[in-house]
């Protein structure tokens, strides 16, 4: 390796092993300390108009654009198969496109929120700040590729996906990497930067919704009105006791 | 030791056993494959000059230290104003010599090594490209397009051009932007032979990794080099606002997007506390 490539080395071939153990251990670690901070602290409750024009669009937006990123990852033959006909290659990237528009629409309206109530305010914290700056430039860098360096569905199935594979079989090739345009090579970074950060920020959600609800016995959450209905939910409280 | 203190050294542990095991296994290539991916694309040896020289007893043209100096960094020997180098630009119609990706001196050597053994042998196995030179035809011409575009999967699993470069006669919305657009690339080559040994291995930084083990065949080359022929002749640079219709088009699938959002969750969601405290204010608990 010539001695010009040692930062993309440095890069794209080691800060992503510090990126992975990072999220592996400190996961763990914050899981078995502080199991109760596994949380996103939902602020509906606190701002209840706003709230929906960001939280909605940006997790449709952001789950189907990841989606995409895993599949082109994990069975990149299916994206190339898919794109074998231009009208399919130019469906699935609108569709990429408007995924990552929603992302940001939504995200741009929660970070606002957050920044001109008070009372979100004081729930922020300095590393959901952090994290939204991250966030927002990474979805800026996915956009500006998308849109500049199309088509990245068919390039990056055929040409960083064998890159991510490299680094999973222990045996780094940052070949693909290093002549990217830089707006690539950014949106690559910053995304090891959000593997990186990932276990201290409220994005651990990810790992506990909506997971257990797939297969726990259903839960019926109400509120008690009168007392009628408090009198109705002890008895059948104290009936499935007697049947357990 | 405190927990904090534990799990620093944890992460430090298996961050430098990661490193150390990523590191130890940087691929080895031989001289052969180096010289085929980095080199055929542009020189033969003994088979007569591409759009590079003919590599056949270049050791006895030009010394060993210049030839590595100029393999390691050819735009820096040119840029110094060297003679012999300016000579070469010249004989290659102005196409400079790009940088070879992760060029060391010890790869250098050994390519040195390999093009002086085989300038030995009477006929090298880097003689020139297998592309048939038979005339090109009309179904020769669509069969590129096609494989240009992917309709025809690229035999050896490689992606189509379509991914990264664009055409003049594409139209909807044209061809990927990573690369440049290749309506007229047979006019810069001037000759299909030189085009052909290029498409056996494309060398530039981008592609080389792509291809390397996806080859494209030489039935596929025939083809292509048919279609870009055609194109150079036939059609003009795709000069379309193409990013922008794709981007207009993406802001009205978001719209829509957004106003089935509202339908769905028109009655939900939104209206859940909303709800609540009206029922409070009713009078209700």
């Amino acid at each position: 390796m010539g001695s010009a490539n040692h930062l993309d080395f440095l890069l794209y071939g080691a800060f992503p092993y510090i990126a992975m153990v990072l999220l592996l251990v400190v996961t763990i670690q914050r899981y078995r300390q502080r199991a109760y901070t596994y949380s996103t602290l939902s602020s509906q409750f606190l701002e209840n108009r706003q709230h929906f024009w960001g939280s909605v669009p940006f997790h449709y937006g952001i789950l189907f654009v990841l989606l995409g990123h895993f599949v082109a990852f994990l069975v990149p033959r299916s994206i190339l198969w898919w794109n074998s006909h231009p009208a399919r290659l130019y469906i699935l990237e609108i569709t990429a496109l408007i995924g990552g528009l929603l992302s940001l629409i939504g995200f741009v309206s929660l970070v606002l929120r957050r920044g001109s109530n008070n009372r979100l305010r004081a729930v922020t914290t300095p590393s959901d700040w952090i994290l939204s700056v991250m966030l927002l430039v990474q979805i800026a860098t996915g956009l500006g590729v998308a849109v500049f360096y199309g088509w990245g569905s068919s390039w990056f199935a055929s040409t960083l996906a064998p890159y991510l594979w490299s680094l999973v079989k222990l045996n780094p090739d940052v070949a693909a990497v290093v002549p990217m345009p830089w707006l690539v090579k950014a949106h690559i970074l910053g995304a090891f930067a959000l593997v990186a950060f990932f276990p201290f920020t409220r994005l651990v959600h990810i790992l506990v919704i909506p997971n257990m609800y797939l297969w726990r016995r259903t839960q019926v959450v109400r509120w008690y009105g009168t007392n009628q209905g408090r009198v109705e939910h002890r008895k059948r409280s104290a009936q499935d006791q007697q049947q357990r | 030791m405190p927990r904090t203190r534990r799990t620093t050294r944890c992460c430090a542990l298996l961050a430098a056993l990661f490193l150390a095991v990523a590191a130890g296994r940087v691929a080895a290539q031989t001289p052969a494959d180096d010289f085929k991916q980095s080199c055929s694309s542009c020189h033969t040896i003994g088979g007569g000059p591409l759009t590079g020289p003919d590599l056949k007893n270049v050791a006895k043209r030009k010394d060993r230290a210049w030839l590595r100096r100029f393999i390691l960094d050819p735009a820096g020997v040119l840029a110094s104003g060297d003679p012999y180098a300016k000579e070469l630009l010249a004989a290659a119609g102005g196409v400079q010599m790009p940088p070879v990706a992760g060029m060391t001196g010890d790869r250098a050597d050994a390519l040195l090594d390999l093009i002086e053994a085989e300038s030995a042998k009477e006929r090298s196995k880097f003689a020139g490209s297998t592309v048939s030179d038979r005339p090109l035809t009309d179904d020769d011409v669509e069969h590129g397009r096609a494989v240009f575009l992917g309709t025809t999967r690229l035999e050896n699993g490689g992606p189509s051009c379509v991914s990264c470069h664009a055409m003049g006669d594409i139209g909807w919305l044209g061809g990927g932007r990573l690369g440049p657009d290749l309506t007229k690339v047979f006019e810069r080559y001037k000759d299909r032979r030189r085009l052909a040994a290029w498409l056996t291995a494309p060398a530039t930084e981008t592609m080389l990794p792509t291809f390397k083990d996806h080859p494209i065949s030489d039935d596929e080359i025939l083809g292509l080099v048919a279609y870009f022929r055609h194109a150079a002749a036939e059609s003009e640079e795709d000069t379309a606002p193409r990013a922008l219709v794709f981007i207009l088009l993406g802001l009205a699938g978001t719209m829509g997007a957004l106003v089935a959002f509202n339908n769905v969750w028109s009655g939900r969601f939104r209206s859940v506390r909303k709800a609540l405290v009206e029922n409070v204010r009713k009078g209700g608990a």
